[in-house]
């Protein structure tokens, strides 16, 4: 029995792998219960789940990392396989296992808040664990990854979340250790205008962290909808037909149509607190 | 795929093999067409859309083509089908995959040209003048770069820092095809020019000799009016049409228009045709047997 579930857990991940995923975890659906509120769990989205699936993968290339043009990174496209992982993985459970299989809903669909979190979902399956930089999950070797998931009747053999904490890595430390501060906090200040604090206790880990999410949001998002939405308004409360015409053909708006158009090109555009995070930067370094 | 360790620079041997490798991969992704240029033979393009403005170091451009509208959707009497059928996503998502795939398996940088546009609507690097270069094809009375077999291709360029062997131009140019030329001794004109005539209200015009195309012009402008309807340019034509009424009725009806309707499905995740004027490659020799199915 406990070998059948193992195969089918592997056959799973395989299939995750092959369709593009750069990583695969899988987490027991009630080990969301003792995080999340009633409405946000695994349950709610599908009665009798059992198991969620994380794929994870890269976004940018270490090619557009290295890019001095920063428009690169600002509208590189993705072609967010951990998305197409996670279909195949659910067409296979429901195909080959008989179970039920969906996507889960990562977007939100009232307010900022998604009917599921990636993030959590990426830490119980044991792919990374939270960070100092927005509280990204890093995963150990990769460092900063794209997460999708679905949610399946099947049972799978959990994943565990990481024993070790990815964040801080031993650079960051002996950075804190010495300057009081870390890359990814000397990099965007929140007490010079950035939207990161943070503080580490005497063993190395994270004894407090600070995000200032609508101020990464109103830099990281300047193009898509965000965007789109500001534009809008600057442009239907503009009177003047000729300054309004303007602001239609800009090259702003423009750009925040194409962010939003079928390109798929990034939704975000400040990367420099992972630019200077060690963790995953050795996957970046190329000839 | 994993990112392997950083090894020394490969021999010519190791190269060509690492090329074959890499073209298996693209033609199992779909592609019909691929080539190799030489990054530093990007002269023609202006200073900071050059390969190496985008990647420090870059000594190959990488370009994949396919995904061509299929014989099918040519042969259909619905105008709006070729207006609405998009198919050039597919090479995008290939192209970003060949990137991933030169990272992963030779540990060199690979920079995924993006497909949009940088300010001014200028492309970030040309990705016509990369598959010309590449040997993909050669350029067209008409404007596309035309792949001898295939005719009209999407393509999509990875500028990278691993020096596969450059690929050569084609022997002869596509275009103008044999019987382009016969045409032009005979009327004065090709199949292309015919349809668009820059004389005439339209785009297209130039000049064959010696079988040889030695001049062409065209009007851009006039062509974009035509051929993006749709899209992100009909958008922003239908906002500030709609915004201009004073009458909010006039504003509901050019909103929930079928114009502005189809431009919103054309920009948004349909990935309907961004194109929508195919007339020139319609009557293009090059490829048409391509484009013909029983």
């Amino acid at each position: 029995m406990a070998d059948a579930r193992q195969q089918r857990t592997a056959a799973v991940r395989d299939v995750g792998a092959s369709a593009g995923a750069l990583v695969v975890g899988v987490a027991a659906a009630s080990a969301f219960n003792e995080f999340v509120p009633e409405g946000h769990r695994p349950e709610d989205v599908l009665p009798g789940a059992r198991s969620v699936v994380v794929a994870g993968n890269q976004g940018p290339t270490a090619g557009a990392w290295r890019s001095p043009d920063h428009r690169v990174m600002e509208i590189t496209g993705y072609d967010f396989r951990e998305n197409v992982a996670v279909h195949v993985m659910c067409d296979y459970i429901e195909r080959e296992h008989g179970h039920r299989a969906l996507q889960a809903p990562s977007l939100p669909t009232a307010g900022h808040n998604p009917p599921m979190s990636m993030m959590l979902a990426a830490v119980l399956a044991g792919l990374g664990t939270r960070s100092l930089a927005a509280n990204i999950i890093l995963h150990p070797r990769y460092g900063l990854l794209y997460y999708a998931a679905l949610v399946t009747t099947l049972d799978l053999a959990p994943d565990h979340p990481l024993e070790e904490d990815v964040c801080p890595s031993e650079p960051c430390i002996q950075m804190y250790e010495k300057l009081g501060t870390t890359p990814c906090l000397a990099s965007c200040p929140k007490d010079e205008g950035g939207c990161l604090d943070g503080a580490l206790d005497g063993n190395g880990r994270i004894s407090y962290s600070y995000y200032d999410r609508e101020r990464c949001t109103s830099r990281s998002m300047n193009f898509g909808i965000g965007s789109i939405q500001k534009s809008l308004v600057q442009i239907t409360t503009e009177d003047d037909r000729e300054r309004r015409k303007a602001m239609i053909y800009s090259d702003f708006f423009s750009q925040s149509l194409s962010s939003l158009s079928y390109y798929k090109e990034s939704v975000a555009q400040c990367f420099e607190c992972m630019r200077v995070c060690p963790v995953g930067m050795h996957e970046r370094r190329l000839q | 795929m994993t990112v392997s360790a950083a090894a020394s620079a490969p021999t010519a041997d190791e190269a060509t093999a690492a090329r074959d490798r890499l073209a298996a991969t693209m033609e199992r992704g779909g592609a019909l067409a691929w080539g190799v240029a030489d990054a530093d033979a990007f002269d023609e393009a202006p200073e900071g859309f050059r390969p190496g403005d985008l990647l420090p170091g870059a000594r190959r451009v990488v370009v994949v083509g396919g995904s061509p509208p299929r014989a099918a959707d040519w042969a259909s009497p619905v105008h709006e089908h070729l207006e609405t059928m998009g198919t050039s996503d597919r090479i995008n998502s290939l192209g970003l995959k060949t990137a991933k795939f030169i990272e992963a398996e030779f540990g060199y940088y690979a920079l995924f040209v993006p497909p949009g546009v940088r300010k001014g609507n200028r492309p970030f690097l040309s990705v016509a003048l990369a598959a010309e270069l590449a040997g993909c094809g050669s350029r067209s009375l008409a404007g596309p770069v035309l792949h001898p077999e295939y005719g009209l291709l999407f393509y999509s360029a990875i500028i990278t820092t691993y020096p596969f062997p450059v690929t050569p131009p084609p022997a002869e140019p596509a275009c103008p095809a044999p019987a382009c030329v016969e045409m032009w001794e005979a009327e004065g004109a090709t199949p292309c020019t015919r349809v668009c005539p820059l004389g005439d209200g339209g785009c297209l015009d130039g000049r064959i000799e010696d079988g040889r195309l030695v001049e062409r012009r065209y009007d851009a402008a006039r062509c974009t009016s035509r051929v993006y309807t749709h899209w992100i340019p009909g958008f922003q034509k239908g906002l500030e049409l709609a915004l201009d009424q004073d009458d909010p009725e006039a504003r509901k009806m050019v909103l929930y228009s079928s114009h502005f309707t189809k431009t919103l499905w054309s920009m948004t995740y349909a990935a309907q045709s961004q194109g929508q004027c195919w007339e020139c490659m319609r009557v293009c020799p090059v490829g048409a047997e391509f484009r013909q199915k029983a």
